[in-house]
């Protein structure tokens, strides 16, 4: 890349913010650091690139606001890891993208910045998806070459479908999770959204280390240990999970969808992959699991938003009602109010061994199922593989077309739980850790599809998404 | 006045006068919380040093003890290294997978808004702790008090209320400190069985090097639970000292004794309360209806701690033997020692200006006295053995070391125990009197205190004692000695004193004239030989 392509698109910035409302905070002076092309330091392996960070991921020299009111004027005095090796590798970081509050919701309705409007329908108000919506629509309308999102559920894959651009959620813990402020830490992965996919790999070539801050990073040990058991394929064992298509497509997608995706299947075959139908059936499960794991998590991870250092907090009294700082956690957005009422209900004593731990048991079934169909060993649990198994599964990644704003605006009152059913494909692959990656299964058209490898095998899902990708497009 | 002080005489026996009553049962169980002397916190690299950093608030907090979003726990070793071998040392099934686990509720000094401690499935459990009457001075024989289980916690921060302004300041410092919670099982049946216990504990933590073992820091922390007759359980909190802790008890068994006697015990005594001490009476901060849920989830990032199944048998090899089994071999063969003064060998004190600690003491004592016997030899019966070194390093030596405010781990340095032996061979061999060795000794350390305990100097004791020319007489002629008795008699002009002690009347005013005698030759002349030599010269027939 170029000096000039990076000054191109940083001046476009101002224009696309007022149209589609992707940044919660712009770094106005980020066109003085854009190097000139022959100096020296514009060999490190991201110079030139333009990027955004979602704003759940902390930066020393930007506010970090993740969507929230609460959060408004905080200033981390540290950058994630993610961001310094960015950073060190000479990533220009343009601003922090908008989000749903905290990361939960699943169409970018959810920010007290307001909602991200979606590129792909400029004189429209759709939305770009979440809860990674503003980096998908930066990447979506040019504003920067690659984002950073994070994915707990979805959140980077899902608005990568509806913005018609590639979605890699890695395996959990390839990513350093430090700096990331927690939604549901036993989910949350960082992800990257881009058009383009050598430039999405050079990316997670940077990012894709052991960080020994983070407790939840995958040692090197393992790291080595799954590449020496990868294999690379010119043809693969593809399954499709019956549950990730049946049902509750609405009517009008399958009719769009069902030419473009026989389509595509039939390419595949005639590469030379061997496609099988598969059923995982604890997967029918995942949205209830998530619903019940991610909710609890976000309770626990909020309970430090307590008016003391955050937030606003009432003259009168810190406690009101019986419940302590209720005028400064007012601050949440109603969703996150949703969620984290859910989330404390299912860690109540009485309800906890009932949600909390069934949901725990559940998970750990779907991980199961998901280690029988596969050919690659699950070096985290010990599954040896199925020597007969599947190297990837693919399915749709969205089971409906993004809708208007106004749609989420009126639906939103009926029932929160419209809302979460967007999640109903993406959220299997999150609980179980799983390496996965959404392309537009047609250019320029609001239909992801996802291939998805066993935990860690990360470079399998990435090469095989080049084979499906290139020779499509 | 009048009315508190009849309010007090008629409705509550005074703690003084406390006795337990046989027809109201006692049962208590302990939860003590310990905070662990690691370098660096539980979950982060700060400074683990919240006592002496009190001048410096939220000096030793880093990134994750202030619970700055995007940050995450990193577990100290040190501390499940600490845990173990308090797991060991109270008799504990050390669990090899255990976990950390989140208990949710709100407070100004907990900034995560949860505490990470151990719930679903502690560090250790079914252990127990044996007292002894001997040893430890309870009622009984023995008594077993059981363990129920050890949980690895982090500590909160402080509070400091300042009502005037009516504002609290936070300091978090202590945010994050390790702390092991102890919970036994209600075992305890009388104080002075909670009280052997508490000290026993505050020994063992010190001894094992893993917390300073102090009340009034803070660094351990005692709650009572408190039953009487198998009515509902109180807990007692707020105690920061022995004395607070079994008032507390005191009091809270006489208010229960009244309820139970006034017939109110269904009513006031079923439910399980939770109650403060406020330094003269129990008050109530909240009962069940008040309960708060603490929401227990497993932590999501850290990791299960997992041992190896070797690792404790590993530990157990490189701890100390357990305090009671060094005691019980001080009091028995060679050594002998009365329980008090093997106490002193053994016993922590709380390391605040001391000269000493017990370990440095109980080497050095057992250094000199093994070289001591070993000079000895046959010349001395063995129940003598420990005299010397007895009296001369844990009275003698200790009282100077005080009384110069000079560490013994200096001193140690020049005055080695093979040295010390030295010294003790002159007393024993009678080259100079146990009066002569008091001011040599204390010469001796004086010097050493003024040249720094300068590690190339050397003690010769011979030259010194002809220096001072304090060495015995042990062959004095019969006639000069007589001499001197004489003088003696003469100059104390007591007529009547020297006729009652030559008639027998006063038998015991001889060792005056003794004392006289050992004045004069500044001890060089032994007190038997002027005893004769007076009663000869009195003529005693008695």
């Amino acid at each position: 890349m170029s000096s000039k392509a990076a000054l191109k698109r940083i001046q476009l910035i101002p224009e696309l913010q007022k149209k589609y409302n992707i940044f919660t905070h712009i770094e106005n002076s980020v066109a003085e650091k854009v190097l000139p092309d022959d100096s020296n330091d514009s060999n490190a392996p991201l110079s030139h690139l333009v990027t955004g960070i979602k704003d759940n991921i902390v930066t020393y020299d930007m506010p970090t606001t993740c969507g929230s009111k609460i959060l408004l004027d905080y200033i981390s005095p540290f950058d994630a890891t993610c961001v310094k090796l960015l950073r060190d590798a000479g990533a220009l970081l343009v601003g922090k993208t908008n989000l749903d509050e905290f990361g939960m919701g699943s169409a970018g309705t959810h920010s007290h910045f307001g909602p991200v409007r979606n590129p792909l329908f400029p004189n429209e108000n759709v939305v770009a998806g979440g809860s990674s919506s503003g980096s998908a629509a930066a990447v979506a309308a040019g504003a920067v070459d690659f984002a950073l999102g994070t994915d707990t559920g979805g959140s980077v894959r899902l608005p990568a479908a509806y913005t018609s651009i590639l979605g890699f959620k890695p395996s959990y813990g390839r990513i350093s999770r430090y700096g990331v402020i927690a939604y549901a830490q036993s989910l949350d992965t960082v992800g990257i959204l881009a058009k383009d996919l050598s430039l999405l790999r050079k990316v997670f070539r940077v990012l894709d280390k052991y960080d020994e801050k983070d407790p939840t990073s995958l040692d090197n040990e393992l790291r080595a240990a799954i590449s020496n058991r990868c294999i690379k394929r010119n043809t693969y064992k593809i399954g499709i999970p019956r549950e990730f298509i049946q049902g509750s497509l609405t009517k009008e997608l399958a009719k769009e969808l069902t030419e473009p995706l026989s389509n595509f299947l039939k390419k595949l075959l005639q590469q030379g992959h061997e496609l099988y139908p598969v059923s995982i059936p604890s997967t029918k499960f995942a949205l209830p699991i998530y619903f019940t794991i991610s909710p609890a998590e976000a309770a626990s991870n909020l309970a430090r938003y307590d008016g003391i250092r955050y937030g606003t907090r009432s003259e009168k009294n810190d406690l009101e009602d019986g419940t302590f700082f209720s005028s400064t956690r007012d601050a949440f957005g109603q969703v996150v109010k949703d969620r984290l009422v859910l989330g404390n209900y299912s860690l109540c004593s009485e309800t906890f061994k009932d949600s909390y731990i069934r949901a725990q048991k559940l998970r750990v079934k779907i991980i199961d199922e998901f280690d029988s169909i596969f050919r690659f060993p699950n070096l985290l649990t010990g599954s040896e593989g199925n020597a007969y198994g599947l190297d990837l599964i693919l399915g749709l990644t969205n089971d409906g077309l993004p809708q208007s704003i106004d749609y989420y605006n009126e639906k939103k009152i009926s029932s929160p739980t419209n809302e979460y059913k967007n999640d109903i494909f993406v959220t299997p692959m999150s609980l179980a850790g799983l390496p996965v990656i959404s392309f537009p299964l047609l250019k320029g058209k609001p239909l992801g599809i996802q291939i998805a490898g066993q935990y860690g095998d990360d470079s399998t899902v990435l090469d095989a998404c080049s084979l499906l990708v290139d020779r499509d497009n | 006045m009048w009315v508190f002080r009849r309010f007090n005489h008629t409705h509550f026996p005074q703690i003084s006068e406390f006795r337990l009553l046989p027809q109201y049962k006692l049962k208590c169980g302990l939860e003590i919380h310990t905070q662990l002397d690691t370098r660096n916190k539980l979950f982060s690299m700060s400074t683990n040093d919240p006592f002496h950093s009190a001048n410096n608030p939220n000096l030793h907090t880093s990134f994750f003890d202030i619970a700055l979003p995007g940050t995450q726990p990193l577990l100290n070793y040190e501390a499940v290294l600490f845990a173990t071998k308090l797991a060991i040392a109270l008799n504990c099934r050390v669990n090899l997978d255990s976990q950390f686990d989140r208990k949710h509720y709100f407070y100004g000094d907990q900034p995560l808004g949860y505490q990470i401690t151990q719930h679903f499935s502690p560090f250790a459990s079914q252990g127990h702790l044996p007292l002894y009457r001997d040893i430890d001075g309870i009622a009984e024989i023995n008594k077993n008090i059981h363990v129920a289980q050890l949980q690895i916690e982090q500590d909160t921060g402080k509070s400091l209320y300042k009502k005037s302004e009516q504002i609290t300041l936070i300091d978090l410092n202590r945010s994050g400190v390790p702390l092991i919670e102890m919970v036994t099982e209600p075992d305890f049946q009388d104080l002075g069985q909670i009280r052997a216990f508490i000290k026993k504990y505050q020994n063992l933590v010190r001894h094992l090097k893993i917390s300073t073992g102090d009340l009034e820091t803070g660094a351990i922390r005692v709650d009572v639970n408190l039953s009487i007759n198998d009515h509902a359980r109180v807990e007692l909190k707020n105690l920061p000292n022995t004395s607070s802790i079994l008032n507390a008890i005191k009091y809270e068994y006489l208010r229960q004794v009244r309820i139970i006697e006034d017939g109110m015990a269904n009513k006031l005594l079923s439910q399980p309360e939770t109650r403060g001490w406020t330094g003269s009476s129990t008050v109530k901060l909240r009962g069940k209806e008040t309960t708060i849920d603490y929401r227990y989830m497993p932590d999501m990032e850290l990791p299960r701690i997992k041992l190896a199944s070797d690792v404790v048998e590993t530990v157990r090899k490189t701890m100390p033997p357990s305090p009671d089994k060094v005691l019980n071999t001080l009091i028995s063969e060679p050594y002998r020692l009365s329980l008090k003064d093997a106490k002193i060998l053994c016993l922590n004190s709380n390391g605040q200006g001391e000269m000493y600690n017990h370990e440095e003491l109980q080497q050095f004592y057992l250094d000199t006295f093994h070289s001591y016997a070993y000079r000895v030899k046959e010349g001395i019966r063995a129940n003598n053995l420990s005299k010397l070194p007895t009296n001369w390093i844990i009275h003698e030596l200790l009282g100077d070391l005080n009384k110069l405010e000079l560490p013994l781990s200096k001193i140690t340095k020049v005055l080695k125990p093979k040295i010390f032996a030295d010294f003790l061979m002159l007393i024993h061999n009678n080259e100079i009197s146990g009066a002569s060795g008091k001011l040599l000794l204390f010469h001796v350390l004086k010097t050493l205190k003024e040249t720094n305990c300068d590690a190339c100097a050397s003690i010769d004791f011979d030259s010194l004692i002809d220096e001072f020319d304090i060495r015995t007489i042990n062959q004095i002629d019969d006639g000069e000695l007589e001499e001197i008795c004489q003088g003696i008699i003469e100059s104390i002009k007591n007529e009547k004193l020297i006729n009652d002690i030559a008639s027998g009347k006063k038998k015991n005013s001889i060792k005056f004239l003794v004392g006289q005698g050992m004045k004069l030759s500044q001890g060089r002349i032994k007190a038997q030989d002027f005893e004769k030599s007076f009663k000869k010269v009195l003529d005693v027939k008695w």
